[in-house]
């Protein structure tokens, strides 16, 4: 009787309790997650800020891609952790409040971090110690690199997490950890140092300032992809953004110079001299760049060229640059520039593209994706878009991501595999990490 | 045969027994309520100031009344498509309440008079500070009360009318996250207001015969305006000048409804009635904040809700045990305003089925001792909030016990 009693009332109190439980994920057919390796470059590695430090390398989008596969059979994954915080080799940088010569107030920009130097010793190699890795990301890494022997010699972030940093090539090094599945995201570094350096090459012997060989590039993609579908693994490509899109390139705006009618009058006399080319209006102006194509050797900038982000801005402020001296020209982009870069970049992502398609993969359009971003994409309530601190996605550096935006680059390869592999894998909860971070 | 009678109860119980869709709740009276809601047909006591005006005038003699509901509602969300997260809504039980005074100003006059105050629409989720929806709500409470100064009148037996002023108060509050951090924490932002507004409600009541009447009433739109309310936002000391402590302005339209009813007496002891209320929801259109001071960064915000027009049906029956008791049950369709693209944490609704039942109790002629239980099942539902790409699915249990006490001088 008291029993039944008791009964009735659990029945009554479940009754009022939702018990609503999500849907299990499934693998679907075809993919075996069990050792999943990440091959890529910086942007694999977690590299953010500038350089690269441990909690970037936690939050890096291969390891939450193998935290989702744990749902569906995926197994340990090792990444090449750095002891600390501080980024190796060089610090990271963080937001802070900076006051330059010429600046009358102090405002929030990115400034070396100043913490502890936690990450001595990193230059020694933990292949025995750690190894070996799943996420075979090294920041610095161009897709032709993949097949020079020794390269672990060159690269400080080879040398420390290689088996065979001085003889062995990447391509074999991907190898170690023996992968079921993959994803492959490289060649972005055979195009992105020809424009960080503003276009400005032949770079000093073994420097990585030119677009890579368009010929060379596919031999070193084709070596890489093969060797990695030799015993069968499925896996994912990505395509390499239009670098011009990232914050590197977008946050100093062509046409951002603010001048008063004073200050427009006395350029406009000092300039009058020569012609008349070099024009200033009160309001905003085009800046004046070097342009060693043109007989003055410099001109205003047009649009659709890009001032990098890695311009001094003293040297704006103070000595001048953009409206009594032009900006050098390793700190723009030129139209000539602009092109070369999207033709190599399209030529790139068409052998990408071509690729996927022999060996029937998926890839991931993160150079469309990247695009979508600039007119902002929402997750959960939290909007991202692709300008510089404000957007949340890109970190410090403008050309890599926050945390945040590498867990939108592991749903975009979710979809990509749920899509391929009729799976169920959940998607990341991107605001569970890290955005940029204010004082 | 004792054991299983028991058994049964506390599962009819269970399983038997809300509030409406969205933020109206149709709890205005107890025996109502019992009845699926439906009052629009039959002046029970003096809470047809609420369900029709037109009725207080049959009331016999001048009735006080007074009922509180202990409404709890527990919702729980679980991503989609797949995965393993889920998060329930942090329990709280919320007490709607309703007072009613009126009856004919002496006895046998054709002219009565009345005064209402009841809580006829409110909402309140709040779910834990962490949780994944934080950017869209955190908690949110929206109350409201309406105080109605009701005059009715008696044409003769057949047909009364009546019309109540309503002055309608009521406060806001809603906290959410905002995605700008420092050192892993999350901004806030908290806004709190109180509204007031302006509406009416008319009637009229028929008595067809003995057994059948009839009932039609009109409640206006409310809208309830936030003058002043304050917005306080928490955010990394760097951007705090971006976001200034700052007033603002907002403004709720509540819908009008449309009701109809009939109730007929079967037999002596038996009685049936059915209800149907038009709820013009598609007042609510847009929640938009007006802050005093904007800044690059804090901007007026407007978003999308889109309401659609409901249909609500409902059925009853009560049924006179002896001479001092009366069981009444009751059930209620309540469709949702909400389309597919606009469900939001913030009141993840969904079609409402409801299953009431209640007691009344008259130890004398002048006194009612009333018990109600309401029960609200809704399907569980799936969707996403187009505007903050969120997504999931979403099942709600409602349980909403209440009683009252009616005394008739």
């Amino acid at each position: 009787m008291k029993k039944l009693y008791i009964l009735g009332l659990m029945a009554f109190v479940a009754s009022c309790k939702p018990n609503i439980e999500p849907e299990k994920p499934s693998k679907g057919d075809g993919a075996d997650f069990s050792s999943y390796v990440a091959v890529g470059n910086s942007l694999t590695a977690g590299y953010a800020d500038n350089s690269l430090y441990r909690s970037g390398q936690e939050n890096s989008y291969p390891a939450m891609l193998a935290e989702q596969f744990k749902t569906v059979g995926g197994g340990i994954f090792r990444q090449p952790l750095l002891p600390g915080e501080y980024g190796y080799p060089s610090a990271k940088l963080v937001l802070g409040s900076r006051q330059g010569p010429c600046d009358t107030t102090a405002s929030l920009a990115p400034v070396p971090y100043t913490g502890a130097l936690d990450t001595v010793g990193s230059s020694i190699n933990i292949f025995n110690s750690a190894g070996p890795f799943n996420n075979m990301g090294i920041p610095g890494i161009r897709c032709i690199d993949f097949v020079i022997p020794g390269y672990g010699f060159l690269n400080p972030y080879a040398k420390r997490m290689f088996v065979s940093p001085t003889g062995s090539r990447p391509v074999d090094e991907i190898m170690v950890a023996k992968p079921t599945f993959f994803t492959l995201w490289i060649g972005s570094n055979d195009v992105l140092g020809y424009a960080t350096s503003g276009g400005e090459g032949p770079a000093a012997p073994g420097g990585t300032n030119k677009i890579s060989n368009v010929d060379q590039f596919n031999a070193a993609y084709d070596s890489v992809l093969s060797n990695l579908r030799r015993n069968g693994a499925q896996g994912v490509l990505l395509n390499i953004p239009d670098v011009t899109s990232i914050p590197f390139c977008t946050t100093i705006g062509a046409k951002s110079l603010m001048l008063s009618k004073n200050d427009a009058n006395l350029l406009n006399n000092a300039y009058n001299a020569l012609g008349g080319f070099i024009r200033f209006n009160e309001g905003a102006n085009y800046f004046i760049i070097e342009d060693s194509s043109v007989p003055t050797k410099f001109r205003h900038i047009k649009e659709g060229e890009y001032i990098l982000l890695s311009t001094p801005q003293d040297s704006i402020k103070c000595k001048g640059w953009g409206t009594k001296k032009p900006i050098p020209g390793k700190y723009v982009l030129t139209g000539d520039e602009v092109a070369r870069i999207k033709t190599a970049t399209a030529a790139f992502n068409n052998i990408i593209y071509l690729m996927a398609r022999r060996e029937n993969l998926a890839m991931v359009d993160m150079n469309t994706y990247l695009k979508t971003l600039q007119s902002g994409i929402t997750f959960n309530g939290a909007t991202f878009n692709a300008n510089f601190v404000s957007g949340g996605a890109f970190s410090l550096d403008g050309v890599h991501l926050t945390p945040r935006g590498y867990a939108m680059v592991a749903n975009q390869i979710l979809m990509a595999i749920n899509n391929k592999y009729k799976s169920t894998i959940p998607l990341v909860d991107v605001n569970k990490y890290k955005g940029i971070q204010f004082p | 045969m004792k054991k299983q009678f028991l058994l049964m109860g506390s599962l009819l119980l269970s399983t038997a027994m809300a509030y409406g869709a969205a933020f109206q709740l149709n709890l205005q009276g107890v025996r109502q309520l019992a009845q699926g809601g439906t009052g629009t047909a039959v002046p029970w006591d003096a809470s047809t100031i609420f369900y029709n005006p037109g009725g207080l005038s049959a009331l016999k003699n001048v009735n006080a009344y007074g009922s509180v509901q202990f409404l709890s509602a527990n919702t729980r969300y679980a991503e989609t498509p797949t995965g393993s997260y889920t998060a329930d809504s942090k329990a709280k039980t919320y007490t709607p309440f309703n007072f009613y005074v009126g009856g004919p100003v002496r006895y046998k006059s054709k002219l009565s008079l009345g005064l209402g105050v009841y809580t006829p629409f409110g909402t309140g989720i709040k779910w834990d500070d962490n949780w994944r929806g934080r950017y869209v709500i955190q908690d949110i409470q929206l109350q409201s009360i309406f105080f109605q100064p009701t005059v009715s009148y008696r044409f003769n037996d057949v047909i009364s009318v009546g019309a109540g002023f309503v002055i309608a108060t009521g406060n806001v509050k809603i906290q959410k996250a905002i995605p700008l951090q420092s050192n892993g924490q999350d901004g806030m932002a908290e806004l709190k207001g109180n509204a007031m507004g302006y509406g009416y409600n008319i009637g009229v009541h028929l008595r067809a015969n003995d057994n059948i009447q009839f009932g039609i009433s009109y409640r206006s739109g409310v809208k309830m305006k936030v003058k002043r309310g304050y917005a306080n936002f928490t955010v990394p000391s760097a951007l705090a000048s971006s976001f200034p402590y700052t007033a603002f302005k907002s403004d709720i339209s509540l819908p009008q409804v449309i009701s109809a009813g009939v109730g007929v007496k079967v037999t002596e002891r038996l009685g049936i009635q059915a209800d149907a209320n038009f709820v013009g929801w598609s007042s609510y259109d847009s929640l938009i904040f007006d802050y005093e001071t904007n800044t690059a960064s804090l901007t007026d915000t407007r978003s999308p809700r889109r309401y659609q027009n409901t249909l609500i049906v409902r059925l009853g029956a009560n049924y006179l045990i002896g001479q001092k008791w009366t069981a009444m049950l009751g059930a209620a369709y309540d469709p949702s305003p909400v389309r597919d693209g606009f469900l939001s944490p913030d009141l993840p609704d969904n079609n409402h089925i409801m299953a009431t039942g209640g007691l009344v109790f008259k130890p004398n002629k002048k006194l009612a001792i009333m018990g109600v239980l309401e029960y609200v099942f809704t399907p569980t539902r799936e969707g996403t909030l187009n505007e903050a790409q969120f997504s999931g699915r979403y099942q709600t249990r409602i349980i909403n016990p209440g009683i009252g006490l009616n005394y008739e001088f």
